[in-house]
């Protein structure tokens, strides 16, 4: 008996000692189990957006669904896209933390970056797996940045100034009857290759021969735009302030979802379409790094792209999304290639060469 | 003031034109911030505090406002010993090249702030202070000193010399001369200026926006943010509490030193 | 001699005031007319932060944009300055500024000088008072809150507007225009002229003007030819300082221009973040620096330094 308790002892000290070494040991691996399976989360992520309808669409969409899931506040930097960029570049070549986390860019300033070889590759994300084909930039390796949704530039317009309809042309924009009442993007974006084609000019002109767009420029000013950012435009319909403005159907949408009086069409000479998207600076720490890249896997999850693009009316990369109620058939969110057809897609390419050169002639017309 | 009432008609009616222009803007938003409604306009559309209420919960607002504190206070701890040394060096003490050092001194009011802005942002970038808060407060009292020094030298000038001579008659070293007789005597002009310079740095915005990034954003440089992308009332909240600031900084400054100070010829 | 009397404790702040004063012996007597110099090091190193600056500007200003690569050239050239004072845009920009300079200039002295000399003269101290808050009031508040507080007035369905629609009045533009941003500029500047023009008003007393008006002088005649000619360094001061102030203004034309209204120093900013071109925007820089400098000296020269250099009083 003597004997059975002894070995029974011996047998627990042992299988004791043994499972206390298992569990210290366990202890001390554990944390670093963790630790390389999600590194250390940072107090916020910083996401530069647009202001206005935009803001709030990505935060109800986006960044509050990945609040929710990792405990990491977002905080939403309204800094111009152009101005945060040349911010970032110097940061990069300084060896400094750039400012920002993760950048909501146009495709064309995410490419010039892209270029420059300041974003951080995002292939590795798996929900980039059974996007639309539209998500890939095109022209460059891998993904350094990640398309998002394609909106157009619409001609909105005040339906109580056109009782005779919606305007037919853009060229309604240098009717003296709306001097100082229209409105553009303050750097000519989004109508600069359209401009060419109201001018006189054809799509082959694009971007060999602007001059039809500077001219029809020339003629715009004389009728005194304002110039602004997309918050603007949405303030400008709220105050009553312009009749017709060329901006993104997001703008014009928000004022109409405020009970202000808005519409919009794609006259004749058409509109340009362009896409959106997501990047991250090189130069975070790698925690942060690696949460960055995490808010950009969440925006391309099905709920998000839902929510998200639903609140701005855009057409999203996410496969099999229904457009919001209020959008169905609409000129603003081409779905089909026959919606297509009258927008003005500009390669890449030729945007990241000209854009910049279009944006100094364009203020060089409008503030000299 | 003598002389007519055509004198008092027209002198008066302009100082009002200019009380009414000078004001307008504050009470406007004193009065917009109060609305029920959502977006701003005056007057408002019903009476409600929901947008101080949900100020402060703004936590962004929250760190807006003491990072825009802890500068200023860097601003002003640095300016008060160099700007009152100059003041006392230029006031008292024999500099040759004194006209060439008051225009050097006066550079942070003859360059321009968008370019004093640019430049502080190019050489901090170089050395890679770049991003951090600390130098933002340095920055603001660069370009701020020439009014510690307009400050303390109102006060040096009005020194009687004798008394520090009477000092070191007693057999007061000089640093003890210095500490006991100049320094309490010029403390009206330190004072003062240390308020100027820690309100000028509370309101700064255009060098700030230079030196600034979204994870150091200072107060003013993020209502100009948000006027940009965003207005609603909340903005309204906001800039109501530069006003009671502002309220707060001259009721200091007029029991610290009185208001009259600043009529004082020099 | 009596020995219960406690033993003098040398007091700490005395002993620290010692170690003091040995350190400041170090400064050696040789040196003491030197004092001067030493003491204003501190200051001369802050402002010399601002020159560095400057040079780094001046530097970038002589390089070329590579629109390639986006970075400049290494190469040294005069093409910024070429863009920025043949292009017809610039040459709009500089007008404008300069234009709206000289505008803000003379409407806030017009302004400003009634107001100086009835605070100055004020008899009640409340008069003076209140005129003296109502004035540090929007200087304390800052240019950004104001200029808001300005956009709601002015706006389309602001409070102007609303008061002329209840005459029955078209509403006007009065927002996102050049008249705005002077305007706003006007009234940003008028604390500073009253400030800049009061103590030169407060030199003048006030029996040399009764003493006018004792020979006949009405008080029309009396301001011309005694008040404002005597109030005159004031006068220099605050032109200075509000044309400068103004030709190198940012947030206004920013916040009230809607736009079309650049002055130089938004296309400076639009030069360094728009274009992303530090080039050109260096070399606009250079030239508002210049600007600047040549009206400061022209007046300088013309009509003294005014109230704004101190006078010396060496012991």
């Amino acid at each position: 008996m003597t004997r059975k308790q002894n070995s029974g002892q011996k047998l627990n000290r042992r299988q004791f000692l043994t499972g206390s070494a298992a569990l210290v040991g366990g202890a001390l691996i554990a944390p670093g189990l963790v630790f390389a399976s999600a590194p250390k989360k940072p107090k916020e992520i910083i996401v530069r957006a647009w202001g206005g309808a935009w803001g709030e669409a990505l935060k109800a969409g986006v960044a509050d669904g990945f609040t929710a899931a990792t405990g990491i506040k977002v905080r939403l930097d309204f800094t111009e896209d152009n101005e945060i960029k040349p911010k970032i570049w110097a940061a990069v070549d300084q060896g400094r933390v750039p400012p920002i986390h993760v950048n909501w860019d146009t495709t064309t300033n995410a490419t010039i970056s892209a270029l420059r070889g300041v974003t951080v590759d995002l292939s590795d994300l798996p929900n980039l797996k059974g996007l639309l084909p539209l998500a890939k930039p095109i022209g460059l390796k891998g993904y350094p940045l990640v398309n998002t949704y394609a909106y157009v530039y619409v001609c909105a317009y005040r339906p109580e100034a056109f009782p005779d309809g919606p305007p037919k042309s853009w060229s309604v924009l240098i009717d003296p009857k709306f001097k100082g009442r229209i409105a553009l993007y303050d750097d000519g974006i989004g109508f600069t290759p359209v401009a060419v084609l109201v001018g006189g000019g054809t799509r082959k002109d694009i971007p060999d021969n602007m001059e039809p767009a500077w001219q029809f420029y020339r003629k715009l000013k004389k009728n005194k735009p304002l110039l602004g950012e997309d918050a603007d435009f949405t303030n400008w319909f709220q105050n009553g302030e312009i009749d017709v403005a060329c901006t993104i159907s997001v703008n014009a949408r928000a004022a109409r979802q405020k009970g202000i009086k808005v519409a919009w069409t794609v006259p004749k000479e058409g509109c340009k379409v362009d896409t959106d998207g997501l990047w991250v600076p090189k130069g975070l720490p790698p925690n942060e790094e690696y949460w960055a890249k995490q808010f950009v896997n969440h925006a391309l999850t099905k709920e998000a792209q839902q929510k998200w693009c639903s609140m701005l009316g855009l057409p999203p990369v996410y496969p099999g999304i229904k457009p919001p109620p209020d959008l169905v058939g609409d000129v603003a969110y081409p779905t089909k290639p026959g919606d297509f057809k009258n927008l003005l897609r500009i390669p890449s390419k030729v945007l990241v060469e000209n854009q910049p050169k279009w944006f100094a002639k364009f203020n060089e017309i409008f503030q000299g | 003031m003598t002389g007519s009432r055509s004198k008092t008609v027209v002198l008066w009616s302009v100082v009002w034109f200019n009380l009414i222009t000078l004001s307008l803007p504050t009470i406007i938003i004193l009065g917009a911030s109060f609305t029920s409604g959502d977006i701003v306009q005056f007057p408002p559309d019903g009476f409600s505090l929901k947008w101080y209420g949900k100020l402060w919960l703004l936590e962004d607002f929250k760190a807006a406002f003491l990072r825009t504190v802890y500068v200023s206070v860097i601003c002003t701890l640095i300016s008060i010993p160099s700007g009152t040394l100059a003041a006392i060096a230029l006031a008292r003490y024999r500099i040759r090249f004194r006209t060439a050092l008051q225009v050097y001194l006066l550079l942070p009011f003859t360059i321009p702030l968008v370019v004093s802005g640019l430049g502080m942002m190019i050489i901090f970038g170089e050395i890679r202070i770049l991003g951090q808060l600390w130098p933002v407060g340095v920055a603001l009292c660069v370009i701020n000193l020439p009014f510690m020094i307009w400050a303390v030298s109102a006060t040096v000038n009005a020194l009687d010399p004798d008394l520090e001579n009477a000092a070191a008659n007693c057999g007061a070293p000089p640093l003890q001369a210095f500490l006991t007789v100049t320094l309490p005597a010029v403390m009206p002009g330190v004072i003062t200026g240390a308020l100027l310079m820690f309100i000028l740095a509370f309101n700064e915005f255009l060098v700030s926006l230079f030196l600034t990034d979204a994870r150091i954003v200072t107060l003013p440089v993020s209502i100009y943010n948000s006027i940009r992308s965003v207005i609603t009332p909340d903005l309204a909240a906001v800039s109501v509490v530069y006003i009671v600031i502002a309220f707060v900084a001259v009721w200091l400054l007029d029991k610290l030193v009185g208001l009259e100070l600043f009529l004082r010829s020099k | 001699m009596s020995s219960d009397k406690p033993a003098f404790k040398y007091p700490l702040s005395w002993r620290i005031l010692d170690h003091a004063e040995n350190v400041a012996a170090l400064w050696p007597r040789r040196w003491s007319p030197l004092t001067g110099y030493l003491l204003l090091v501190p200051a001369l190193l802050l402002v010399f932060v601002l020159v560095i600056g400057l040079v780094y500007i001046f530097d970038y200003s002589l390089h070329e944009l590579d629109l390639a690569t986006y970075r400049l050239k290494d190469a040294f050239s005069l093409v910024n300055y070429h863009v920025a004072l043949k292009s017809t845009t610039y040459r709009t920009v500089v007008l404008r500024s300069l234009g709206a300079s000289f505008i803000v200039t003379a409407i806030t002295t017009v302004l400003a000088f009634p107001y100086a000399y009835v605070m100055v003269r004020a008899r009640s101290s409340g008069t003076r008072k209140f005129l003296l808050i109502s004035l540090f009031l929007p200087f304390f508040i800052g240019q950004v809150v104001r200029a808001y507080g300005w956009l709601i007035i002015l706006g389309k369905e602001g409070l102007l507007n609303t008061l002329l629609a209840s005459l029955g009045l078209p509403p006007a533009k009065l927002i996102y225009n050049y008249p705005a941003v002077v305007l706003g500029l006007i009234q940003y500047m008028l604390p500073f002229a009253v400030l800049l023009i009061a103590p030169a008003i407060t030199a003048i007393g006030e029996e040399i003007e009764l003493a006018s008006e004792s020979l006949g002088a009405d008080w029309v005649q009396t301001f011309r030819h005694v008040v404002i000619p005597l109030a005159k360094p004031g006068l220099v001061g605050s032109a200075v300082v509000i044309f400068t102030l103004t030709l190198t203004d940012f947030a206004m034309p920013e916040i009230l221009g809607g736009g079309t209204t650049d002055f130089i120093a938004n296309s400076i900013y639009d030069g360094f973040f728009q274009l992303s071109n530090p080039g050109l925007g260096s070399a606009l820089s250079m030239i508002l620096v210049t600007l600047g400098s040549v009206f400061v000296t022209v007046l300088f020269s013309l009509a003294g330094t005014g109230t704004l250099v101190s006078r010396e009083n060496v012991r």
